[in-house]
């Protein structure tokens, strides 16, 4: 490729950067940066010129509202990685020294504590055995016995411990003074593992956790990749990518572009020792040749670029220190570069093996802190380009000591903010070979290594987080070459267009300099979805929000051409495994009139999905019965694994003294039958699913519930404020001696009002049954009825129906008679107006004792989503969880 | 409280431009530009103290608008700009020339260079640094502006002094415009950096007026000062001047070997090479096989068959003079391990030989001497040559058995 004639005019400087300032939100829009002549024109009388930004460039739209799956949740149940509240100190006080000063506490007294629960063999091991005999726990006194002078009683201590626990988080929590006690008596022997150097480790596992949830430059580079198949053209290819619960299985998945991408036979499956941090790829000879990096294993395979075509291993290597990178030479077939944290820059042949190039801790222009490292390849095959947080350093395989150049460097030469540090180079050797990408956190760069230092193109992208993956799609002469820059945590993906050539006048037709065209674009990110699917119920949709804004981890893409359709397919990979793609489709400017662009007819992004493009029914078809799969599968694969949730347990030992559970001396009937329900449950390993003695014996609870004479202030003020009428109650208390003569006549309203008041509370309750059964009325398998032999309110935790339905028919009748569905009836039991309906409905239904026509709620309707899966899947989920807790 | 009341305001301003940010980024322009109505409130309580304040986001935001919206016009953006241009002394400099650019690109030259004129004569206090170079820039696109006019003139009297007669005006002008160009241009070139676009006007000016010195002058310090960066078109711009002047052989090698030393990729390292072969010297002939050896190990060489074509003869010559061939033998040594998974595999020889014969041709003589008869590469292209009954590959095959021995001496 030819060296542009003429260069757009810029300033050099040397030295570190001047410019001070940070991130800015605008910093990239509304600058031309510079202008040269150029373009078609100098033989007119006047010159033409052209920016250095602004240019125009291609079109492309999105062809859907969001991101689409790819693939379905993996079976696996996916465990988040740390949030900042799972180490970050969260105390009132905390917090307010937080907000006066930067920087976050770590909770470092918790995690310590957390080792000692967790591993109290390894803590407290052998003291623990040899002091065994000398600790009593139990509850009575000590009896005074042989062993009196050698054991003493903990049992106070343990309570002390127990209280402290309860009370965590409490401002006003003192430490008992035993505790204290104990603990300044103990501390110097009690622990196994030495305090001091337990807590070091912790504290330095603490910051890096802490360090990696600001920043993760593991990840750079991309767990994603995307090798076509052939020459290019077909529409078919290979998605190489993590999975497993742990993202250490690699797999090669055969993809057939249509529409939407579809997964063709099941994957090539590797299970490699680690988590899998960058998977790289390059296309050497015909033959694609696949890097693959984890902490501390590299591995290599070579993928025949056909249909099923089966990935072989070719060699892997081990790393004493975490590697930091990988790539794949583009020139040179089993040749790649790696590099380790701690500085050092191997050639890697698989023929020949391993060559250090460089060992250098420190980092090249300026000390930082980083042991980041870099390296990828350049036009000539045996020089490669080396980079840490500073910049970057070209040096020749052939001699790398004495061969060497500077091709970036983070200061005045480029142009750099303070502050500033590289974050991701890459080589463009696809669209020209000479030219280089770099990024940082505030812009992004293209270099031509023939004239090192000085940037040919530079423009602040504005991202709210450092892009970390980098994906090119060159584009054929004279068209713009595609840059797609990703984020990790925030998954913004941005698209770029540059063109390294436009055509100059001046020299003749030859080359030109390099430029910016058209605007970048904001692609979609798998968040994004998440406010086009259906609405779900507060805990799912918690999950799955968690699950969709779960960290990238990777990117890939591919230009597909069909004729005059051009297409743009975006892949986005997530922390938790989830592939989500996207298309954008190129539409054909007017060359002679751009501003013809409105946007008021498209404007992509604006309009919600599944509603907008009418202009392919397949598509959005094809889009919601994909998105309807993987929620199945995403909550199966959650339902699956229900010990991962937390079921509610609390402790009622510290709430109350044996005294208060005593009770009177001869239980009520009411009580014993409940306390054989209880154990009946307890028995059988299953839960109350609804606890609800008034369906069971509602006379006698009416009479208990119903005082004889009047209550007790703070009955009577709770019973008034359920009803919704307190401060009258209060009015009421304050003229308490007022009129003797008008007691009696508000002593009957009152007590009209707490009838009242009683029903609307159990109404509520009703409610949340009718809900339930809307749900299960959507529900694939329909409401199933319940046997009557066995009592319904119990559920047992492994039996599948465990959503049957939760109604109180089969308890107070054990046929539906038509007096329960009168309106009369029903609003005799205080069930609102609007819900008697659904109640009706859905009692009629189980009369007949078959699932009507599911009929979606007009809300859904129009989201056109899938009630099915989920709603089935919530109502068997819901009242697991919920329930126990309203019984106790 | 009025604390309260401000960070308030700055939650909603910040709410605001994120959705003039998301706007801009999917391209709706008309709705980015009802939210830049509303953020120009900001500017009414501009507390901040950032770098970036509202009034150059503003500017940035509804410039970028303005270049994009179907609605604008060219007259709508001057009048923005104008207001831009007020609203901060700091970014006067940097506002005006962004609109001269955005002018020069729509083709209006004679209104931007009333707007430089204009930036030119402005005065605020003491310059800051970077207002410094922002002059400078002005001055030196007007001297380039009038560079433009000045070749307008130019051509107008050539083609006049053709007819036999010329206007004294027009010469007079052209002169004059000349001066001011002059000027300009010369003052940027002396501070460090990329000016190719000035460094040419001016070569082109003074050399129109006989001043070769001052040119020859002018283009050395902008190849050879080290305080520049290391610009390969600084070194082409003296070649091509050198051979203009009709410079002897020696000064033209000398240049390009320092064009060589910086860019071994650069495209003018064929016409060095076929300079260096013609050489009588040794030494030069030497250093043509080291360039053209070089230029090949870039992959953007890799398919150029120009350049093939000069290694190939320059190696065939070589063997069949039997001199030299340890300079072969040299070059060879350190590419050995590298070039023939690089350049001869059987993958690169069926693709050669499908896209571009005479390449393959080339590439299997190079192949054939360095490697032998033997090689891949070279098996394949003359197999196929000779079963298409080409004699050029035929006679290929036949010179590469005759000297067969001299792979054994290369590569021994």
């Amino acid at each position: 490729m030819e060296f542009p004639a003429a260069l757009f005019p810029c300033y050099f400087g040397a030295g570190p950067p001047r410019e001070e300032g940070g991130p800015s939100p605008v910093a990239g829009w509304g600058e031309h940066g510079q202008v040269l002549e150029g373009g078609p024109g100098r033989r007119q009388a006047q010159p033409a010129f052209v920016p250095r930004r602004g240019a125009t460039g291609e079109r492309w739209e999105a062809a859907d509202a969001a991101a689409v799956p790819v693939l379905l949740p993996s079976a696996g149940c996916w465990i988040p990685s740390p949030a900042p509240q799972d180490i970050l100190y969260r105390n009132g006080l905390c917090r307010k020294l937080q907000a006066g000063k930067s920087g976050a506490t770590l909770d470092f007294a918790k995690q310590l504590g957390h080792f000692f629960v967790d591993h109290p063999e390894d803590a407290f091991g052998s003291l623990g055995r040899l002091l065994h005999k000398n600790f009593y726990l139990g509850s009575s006194k000590l009896k005074v016995i042989v062993s009196r002078n050698s054991t003493i009683r903990m049992t106070a201590l343990v309570e002390d411990i127990d209280r402290l626990e309860a009370r965590r988080g409490c401002p006003r929590q003192h430490l008992a003074s035993r505790l204290r006690w104990f603990s300044h008596l103990c501390r110097d022997w009690l622990f196994e593992v030495p305090l001091g150097l337990l807590a070091d480790c912790l504290h330095e596992e603490l910051m890096l956790q802490w360090s990696n949830l600001l920043f993760d430059d593991s990840l750079t580079g991309g767990a994603l990749v995307w090798l076509p198949f052939g020459e290019g053209g077909t529409p078919m290819g290979r998605l190489v990518h993590p999975g497993g619960q742990a993202m250490n299985h690699l797999y090669f998945q055969d993809v057939v572009l249509e529409e939407l991408p579809r997964t063709r036979g099941s994957p090539a499956q590797f299970e490699l020792s680690g988590r899998i941090r960058q998977v790289a790829a390059a296309r050497v000879n015909g033959e694609d040749f696949v890097g693959v990096r984890s902490d501390y294993h590299c591995g290599v395979w070579r993928v025949p670029s056909r249909t099923g075509a089966a990935p072989t291993p070719l060699q892997v290597i081990r790393t004493d220190v975490p590697a930091s990178c990988l790539t794949v030479s583009p020139h040179l077939p089993g040749e790649l570069s790696v590099c380790t944290q701690s500085g050092t820059v191997y050639l890697w042949n698989i023929e020949t093996g391993l060559q250090q190039l460089r060992c250098d801790p420190q980092t090249m222009f300026f000390r930082d802190h980083s042991p980041w490292r870099w390296s990828d390849f350049t036009a000539h095959p045996r020089v490669l380009s080396c980079a840490d947080r500073t910049g970057l350093q070209c040096l020749d395989a052939r001699a790398p000591k004495k061969c060497h150049f500077d091709l970036f460097k983070v200061g005045e030469e480029a142009g750099c903010q303070q502050g500033e540090r590289v974050v991701l180079p890459m080589y463009l050797g696809t669209a020209h070979p000479s030219q280089y990408l770099v990024t940082t956190q505030f812009s992004v760069y293209v270099l031509d290594e023939r004239l090192p230092l000085v940037p040919i193109l530079k423009w602040a992208h504005m991202m709210k987080a450092p892009p970390l993956f980098a994906h090119l799609m060159p584009g054929n002469p004279g068209r713009s070459h595609k840059v797609l820059l990703g984020a990790s945590c925030t998954q913004e993906i941005l698209l770029l267009q540059y063109r390294a050539s436009f055509w100059g006048v001046s020299s003749g037709g030859s080359q030109s300099a390099c430029q910016l065209a058209g605007t970048p674009q904001k692609l979609h990110s798998i968040t994004g979805c998440l406010q086009h699917l259906p609405t779900q119920l507060p805990h799912r949709h918690h999950l799955l929000q968690q699950r969709l804004t779960a960290p990238a981890t990777g990117m890939a893409a591919t230009l597909q051409e069909d004729g005059p359709h051009k297409s743009m397919l975006v892949f986005q990979l997530s922390e938790a495994g989830d592939v989500f793609c996207q298309r954008l489709t190129h539409k054909a400017a007017q060359p002679c009139a751009p501003p013809s662009r409105d946007e008021t007819t498209t404007a992509p992004g604006s309009s919600p999905l599944f509603e907008a493009p009418a202009s392919s029914p397949q598509g959005l078809d094809a889009a919601a019965l994909r998105y309807r799969r993987w929620l199945r599968a995403f909550s199966k694969a959650y339902k699956e694994h229900p010990r991962h949730t937390w079921t509610p347990s609390l402790s009622q030992r510290r709430l109350f003294t044996r005294r208060d559970l005593e009770g009177p001396v001869g239980p009520s009937t009411l009580q014993r039958q409940m306390r054989q329900r209880l154990r009946q449950a307890m028995w059988e390993g299953g839960r109350i699913q609804c606890w609800e003695p008034l369906a069971v014996q509602p006379p006698p609870l009416l009479q208990t519930l119903e005082p004889a004479g009047g209550l007790d202030p703070l009955s009577a003020r709770l019973t008034a404020a359920w009803a919704g009428d307190w401060d009258q109650w209060w009015e009421e208390r304050t003229s308490f001696n007022v009129a003797q003569r008008q007691r009696a006549l508000r002593e009957r309203r009152r007590r009209q009002k707490r009838a009242r008041g009683r029903r609307s509370l159990s109404a509520s309750f009703t409610s949340s049954l009718t809900y339930q059964s809307e749900l299960s009325e959507l529900s694939d398998a329909g409401p199933q009825v319940v046997s009557p032999g066995r009592p319904p309110i119990f559920s047992q935790e492994g039996s599948p129906p465990a959503g049957s339905p939760p109604v109180r028919r089969p308890l107070t009748s054990p046929v539906p008679d038509e007096a329960l569905l009168s309106s009369q009836s029903l609003r005799c039991r205080g069930i609102p107006k609007e819900r008697r309906k659904t109640l009706r409905d859905y009692l009629s239904v189980l009369a007949e004792g078959a699932p009507e026509p599911p009929e979606p709620p007009g809300s859904q309707a129009s989201q056109l989503c899938i009630p099915s899966s989920q709603s089935q899947l919530s109502s068997a989920s819901q009242p697991c969880r919920k329930r126990p807790r309203m019984g106790f | 409280s009025s604390n309260e009341h401000k960070l308030n305001f700055k939650k909603s301003k910040e709410a605001c431009l994120s959705y003039i940010q998301d706007a801009l980024l999917q391209k709706q322009w008309k709705r980015a530009a009802e939210f830049l109505t509303c953020y120009v409130e900001s500017l009414e309580k501009d507390y901040s103290r950032e770098n970036i304040g509202p009034s150059e986001m503003i500017w940035r935001i509804g410039t970028e608008i303005l270049w994009h919206h179907s609605h604008s016009s060219m007259k709508e953006f001057n009048c923005f700009m104008e207001q831009m241009k007020t609203l901060g002394v700091k970014r006067y400099l940097k506002v005006c020339l962004e609109h001269v650019f955005h002018l020069l690109c729509n083709g209006q030259i004679d209104e931007a260079y009333q707007n430089l004129s204009l930036a030119e004569s402005w005065r605020f206090g003491e310059q800051t640094a970077i207002q410094d170079k922002e002059m400078k820039l002005i001055q030196a696109y007007r001297g380039l502006l009038d560079y433009y006019s000045w070749s307008k003139q130019k051509n107008i009297l050539l083609e006049q002094g053709e007819d036999g007669f010329s206007d004294l005006a027009v010469e007079q002008e052209m002169h004059s415009c000349f001066r001011k160009a002059a000027v300009n241009l010369k003052e940027i070139i002396k501070i460090p950096g990329v000016w190719d676009v000035f460094v040419k006007c001016y070569v082109d000016l003074l050399e129109f007026y006989g001043d070769h010195n001052e040119a020859c002058q002018v283009l050395n310090e902008y190849a050879y000062n080290s305080k520049f960066p290391a610009n390969p078109n600084a070194h082409v711009y003296l070649y091509q001047f050198l051979k203009r002047q009709g410079e002897s052989k020696k000064s033209l090698i000398s240049a390009l070997k320092i064009l060589h030393d910086i860019v071994p990729s650069h495209e003018l390292m064929i016409d060095f090479n076929i300079m260096l072969q013609k050489s009588k010297k040794k030494k030069k002939r030497r250093l043509g096989l080291e360039v053209i050896f070089a230029a090949l190990d870039y992959s953007s060489w890799k398919e150029n068959a120009k350049a093939w074509s000069c290694l190939a003869r320059q190696v065939k010559r070589i063997v069949i003079s039997e001199k030299h061939l340890d300079w072969i033998k040299q070059e060879w040594n350190s590419r050995k391990d590298w070039w023939p998974a690089f350049h001869f595999s059987r993958y690169v020889a069926k693709r050669n030989w499908q896209e571009n014969k005479s390449l393959a041709y080339e590439k299997a003589l190079v192949a054939g001497i360095l490697l032998g008869k033997d090689c891949k590469y070279f098996k394949h292209v003359s197999h196929q040559g000779c079963k298409a009954q080409l004699k050029r590959f035929q006679m290929l095959k036949k010179f590469v058995n005759r000297h067969n021995p001299v792979y054994l001496r290369i590569s021994g």
